[in-house]
């Protein structure tokens, strides 16, 4: 299709998940929790489908299953069943109440209904029950991550005395990159309150007997501590201030904050480390040192390939902003610069690091994957990082496709992909580089024959 | 094996009613019993996790989405349209790419506003740039959830599009969510306005050969529908259209003209099927392609229908080749499947399709369940009569079509009808249960939950379900099949997707992965454990 033949004022190939589907994530990263989805089922059993594919894990996560009747008479009774069995068949210590377009529609009223649940279970009844409110067109899957996040925090965290941990927020990132954000820290012997802590729980190892909850996440009386710790970090600098965990526990406990871009690229590893080092009595171990050495010399090793890629990234705000970070650091061209979400702050962050490029970043906020590959002709891209659904782009106009970010649906082990500290910004940088390189060394006898002797291309295709 | 004692206590873990309520949804076959009645089609529990989706899944995801030269417009939240994009795997090509649209995904992607305010001004407004820029032929318009609650008449929106583009066909589809009780009602909804505003829209008059027929059900997961196309095509029919696998709007508007309709998947088109029959006089036949004999028998069935002698022959003769074609290379895959058991728990008739291809295989299927299906399709046709119609089933709209005056015209004649309907499964389907054997467990609507209690039970060699569950069971040790979307492997319908199958099932069962599942230090060790020990001991 040509650049004329689209459809503007609506959406088309949409970067964007909804709202309860992004609000499932941090729930999954809290040690023995359980969801449920108060709507009709297929809401929920979309969103299973899609997280299962991406994790490769079973994602359990329970609907309340409205029908046409409870749309007319309301669905308060509908949900206190789900939750009745979620609590007999999981046995949960919390529960996840999260809402869909037709509960909010249907002005369904979360909070009620779960302290009136709680009343009726009577004494013995000691599960806590976190409503979150997501209309699915309330936002997108990255609004929904945020807000349930901050309602966990908000919801749970209890007045507490002071202790030596340190609270970290982190956006949606890979259970591989939780885990590599954990070896940092211990490294640094730093203790810590991971929320939300999905790299177990959604990248579950094969252990018999089988869980119906996965081991591992947040524990829910760390949680509750938060407010006690030294200091906190949030990977997350471009959230306002309403919707930030760390800015509450902030204001409300007075614990200090440090607002960190996920450490992707070696500038932001390094301001990581910085104040790492500032909560910990422990110099920067040698293991770390070597790792960031290597990333210099990977550096070093790539450049000369990477300053040919023009590059189109679309991920969520964060990933999307690490991504960036990694090309402006290696002269990777950041040509196009998308995301679903409509944060205002991203724009802006985009928009200084990306200053002094040659050619300036065309930033798309709110966007569909039709405006990026319409873009991406117009300033000549050859690399595309971003989620699988980026694939139709790489199909349609030949671009090749480096995949990180939610959801990855067309390769395996979307859930295993790290790409922060430096290993991790080594290790996508690599495959960036490769990609290029790939790209290049499949063409280059080609480009080369054609432009040496201008022969007719279909001469040069025998070759 | 399964008893009703083990079975209580695996129910026993539910609330009460809960417990009452699944009790009626699980059958153990007692081949005693003329008849064993089993629930379905009822409401979901809430709370356990059910495999189930939603009308809008059923409607635009399964029986529309795969019409290729049709813009499929989601209107609602963005959500609902993003996750029926291109999740099932139905393949389609088309000899003009500018007419597919298959990778595309249209939604109004209503605001809070329009919820407010209401969204037909959007949906009106997103029609009109689908027309000016792709050009489409037809239009569907697929509601979800919050349409119906804020009262957008899409309707009427259809309609008056229809008015300003007479050359367009606009359809409207009031599928959300919440109707009826999963993807099932969603299926009927889909039926309901293809056959209302679709088929027979096309000016067609003359069959164009006098074996042609469409074929319904078949949505083309992995290349099934093309490997069966190419199949009748060799034998001789002229196929003039699929429902709605790599099916077109193209095709699907003169279906009225064909001779006999195939029915694979009569969970989700027998409204059609039976619609075509009143309104044109096309009889339909049960078949399935998926396993070796179960094809045969519909290929000859096909051939007894029009009872002509070259047909016949030509049946038989590609039998024979593909017959012998398959058999060497199933061999040494039937070693290894030989004796296994499986589970096959599947959509609303692929749990009962692939129960003969895993008898081909040496694979006994134990347990056995739909995600979907009503009470006749695992007990027969023959007892829609006596099924009562609750709430949720009345929620659908029930269309009644009249013969049309022009079109109409008798294809067999009554007393051959008859006469056929002894030997072939003419305008019938029979149900799951009668073709498992006793004691064999039936389950509708499998939840996780029971899933896991059910494997540790039985412990099947190989479950054969969809995506959502496919990790629980994998994560238990036991090696999967996805049945809905083939893990990106197929076609697995006629001879060659037989093959295809058997290998797949094969690999999974024989993966040397199996073997490092006890680790070393595990502190029971097994036989093989200590065999090793003494070999080492030795060296
Ligand atoms: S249940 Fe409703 S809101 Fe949910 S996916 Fe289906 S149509 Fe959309
Ligand atoms: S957009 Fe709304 S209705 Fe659709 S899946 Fe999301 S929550 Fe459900």
């Amino acid at each position: 299709m040509t650049k004329q033949n689209r459809v503007r004022n609506v959406t088309e190939n949409p970067c964007n998940m909804c709202m309860p589907m992004g609000a499932i994530v941090p729930f999954k990263g809290i040690e023995n929790a359980m969801i449920i989805i108060h709507g009709s089922q297929g809401c929920a059993t979309y969103m299973r489908r899609h997280m299962a594919e991406h994790f490769n894990e079973p994602i359990d996560v329970a609907s309340s299953s409205i029908t046409e009747q409870g749309t007319i008479y309301g669905g308060e009774n509908n949900l206190k069943k789900g939750l009745e069995n979620v609590m007999q068949l999981y046995k949960p210590e919390l529960v996840g109440i999260l809402s869909t377009c037709l509960a909010e529609t249907i002005g369904e009223d979360l909070g009620r209904t779960a302290s009136s649940f709680t009343r009726e279970q009577g004494e013995g009844f000691t599960a806590r029950l976190v409503p979150v409110s997501t209309p699915g067109y309330g936002g997108g899957h990255y609004e929904g991550y945020i807000q349930a996040l901050y309602s966990i925090v908000v919801q749970l965290s209890q007045k507490t005395e002071k202790h030596d941990r340190i609270n970290v927020f982190v956006p949606h990132i890979s259970p591989a990159d939780i885990r590599e954000i954990k070896r940092i820290l211990e490294l640094m012997e730093i203790k810590y309150t991971l929320l939300p802590d999905i790299s177990e729980t959604l990248d579950s190892p094969y252990i018999q007997p089988y869980r119906r909850i996965p081991a591992g996440g947040t524990p829910l009386q760390e949680i509750e501590a938060m407010p006690g710790a030294r200091a906190t970090i949030e990977f997350m600098t471009m959230l306002e201030d309403e919707l930030s965990p760390g800015k509450y526990l902030e204001s409300e406990f007075g614990v200090p904050l440090y607002r960190l871009p996920l450490p992707m690229g070696i500038e932001a590893c390094d301001e990581l480390l910085r104040v790492l080092k500032k909560l910990s009595s422990k110099a920067v171990p040698e293991v770390i040192k070597k790792e960031r050495g290597r990333l210099l010399d990977a550096m070093v090793d790539s450049h000369k390939y990477n300053g040919a890629g023009r590059a189109a990234v679309f991920a969520e705000p964060e990933v999307l902003y690490g991504v960036t970070r990694i090309m402006a650091e290696n002269g990777i061209l950041p040509a196009v610069l998308a995301t679903g979400s409509k944060s205002p702050a991203l724009k802006k962050l985009l928009q200084s690091l990306t200053a002094d490029c040659d050619e300036k970043a065309i930033i798309l906020l709110d966007s569909d994957f039709v405006s990026i590959q319409d873009h991406c002709a117009n300033r000549k891209i050859n690399l595309a990082v971003g989620n699988s659904d980026g694939r139709f782009i790489s199909e349609q106009v030949g671009i090749p496709l480096v995949r990180i970010g939610f959801p990855i649906h067309d390769r395996i082990g979307g859930q295993r992909i790290l790409s922060v500290g430096y290993n991790g910004t080594m290790m996508l940088m690599d495959r960036i580089t490769n990609t290029l390189l790939a790209e290049k060394l499949s063409s280059y006898r080609q480009d080369m024959y054609q432009s040496l002797y201008k022969y007719p291309s279909a001469a040069a295709n025998d070759h | 094996m399964i008893n009703n004692r083990i079975l209580d206590e695996i129910l026993g873990q539910y609330p009460v009613k809960v417990k009452k309520n699944r009790k009626k949804h699980i059958v153990i076959k007692d081949a005693d019993m003329d008849r064993q009645e089993i629930d379905a089609n009822t409401r979901t529990i809430p709370g356990v996790i059910t495999n189930r989706g939603c009308a809008y899944a059923g409607c635009k995801g399964v029986v529309l989405g795969p019409l290729k030269d049709v813009v499929h417009i989601v209107h609602g939240p963005v959500g609902c349209g993003y996750y029926a994009w291109l999740t099932r795997r139905n393949k389609a090509k088309s000899e003009d790419p500018t007419k597919n649209y298959m990778t595309y995904c249209f939604s109004t992607d209503m605001q809070e506003s329009d919820i407010v305010f209401g969204g037909e001004k959007k949906l009106t407004r997103m029609i009109d740039e689908v027309v000016e820029v792709f050009k489409p032929e037809a239009v569907t318009i697929s509601a979800t959830c919050p349409v119906g609650l804020i009262g957008d008449d899409i309707g009427q929106v259809a309609k008056n599009a229809h008015a300003k583009y007479p050359e367009v066909n606009f359809t409207a589809y009031s599928c959300e969510g919440y109707k009826g009780v999963s993807q099932s009602a969603g299926h009927h909804i889909a039926n309901n306005g293809l056959m209302q505003h679709v088929i027979g829209q096309g000016n067609m008059e003359e069959v164009p050969s006098s074996f042609t027929l469409n074929i319904l059900g078949e949505y083309n997961i992995g290349g099934d529908g093309w490997e069966i196309k190419q199949m009748l095509e060799e034998i001789g029919y002229h196929i003039q259209t699929v429902m709605t696998g790599d099916g077109s709007y193209e095709e699907l508007k003169n279906a009225h003209v064909s001779n006999l309709n195939l029915v694979q998947c009569h969970r989700s088109i027998n409204y059609i099927a039976d619609m075509l029959e009143i309104k044109y006089g096309t009889p339909w036949l049960k078949v399935n392609f998926i396993g070796i004999d179960s094809t045969i028998k519909s290929l000859r069935d096909m051939a007894l229908y029009f009872s002509d002698q070259g047909l016949m022959e030509r049946t038989e003769a590609y039998i024979m080749r593909e017959l012998q074609k398959v058999e060497t290379l199933l061999e040494p895959y039937k070693r290894i499947c030989e004796g296994k058991t499986a589970f096959c728990f599947v959509g609303g008739s692929r749990g009962h399709h692939y129960q003969g291809l895993y008898k081909e295989l040496g694979i006994d299927t134990i347990l056995a369940g739909y995600e979907f299906a009503h009470r006749d399709d695992y007990e027969g046709r023959e007892i829609i009569d006596s099924i009562k119609l609750d709430a949720d089933s009345q929620n659908i709209p029930n269309l009644t079509v009249e013969p049309d005056v022009n079109r109409y015209r008798v294809k067999v004649s009554p007393e051959k009808m008859e006469e056929l309907k002894e030997k072939i499964p003419l305008n019938y389907y029979e149900g799951m249960m009668r073709s498992m054997h006793e004691g064999s467990i039936i389950v509708d609507d499998l939840n996780h939950y029971e899933t896991e209690e059910l494997i540790r039970i039985l412990k099947p060699d190989i479950f054969s379900s969809g995506i959502k569950d496919k990790y629980v069971v994998q994560k238990m040790g036991i090696p999967t099949k996805q049945l809905h979307n083939y893990d990106y492997s197929g076609p697995y319908a006629g001879f060659g997707g037989a093959v295809n199958f058997a290998r797949d099932i094969a690999m999974s069962l024989a993966s040397p992965t199996w073997n490092y599942t006890v680790p070393p230090w595990h502190s029971k060790p097994l036989l093989e454990g200590k065999i090793l020990e003494r070999v080492s001991d030795n060296a």
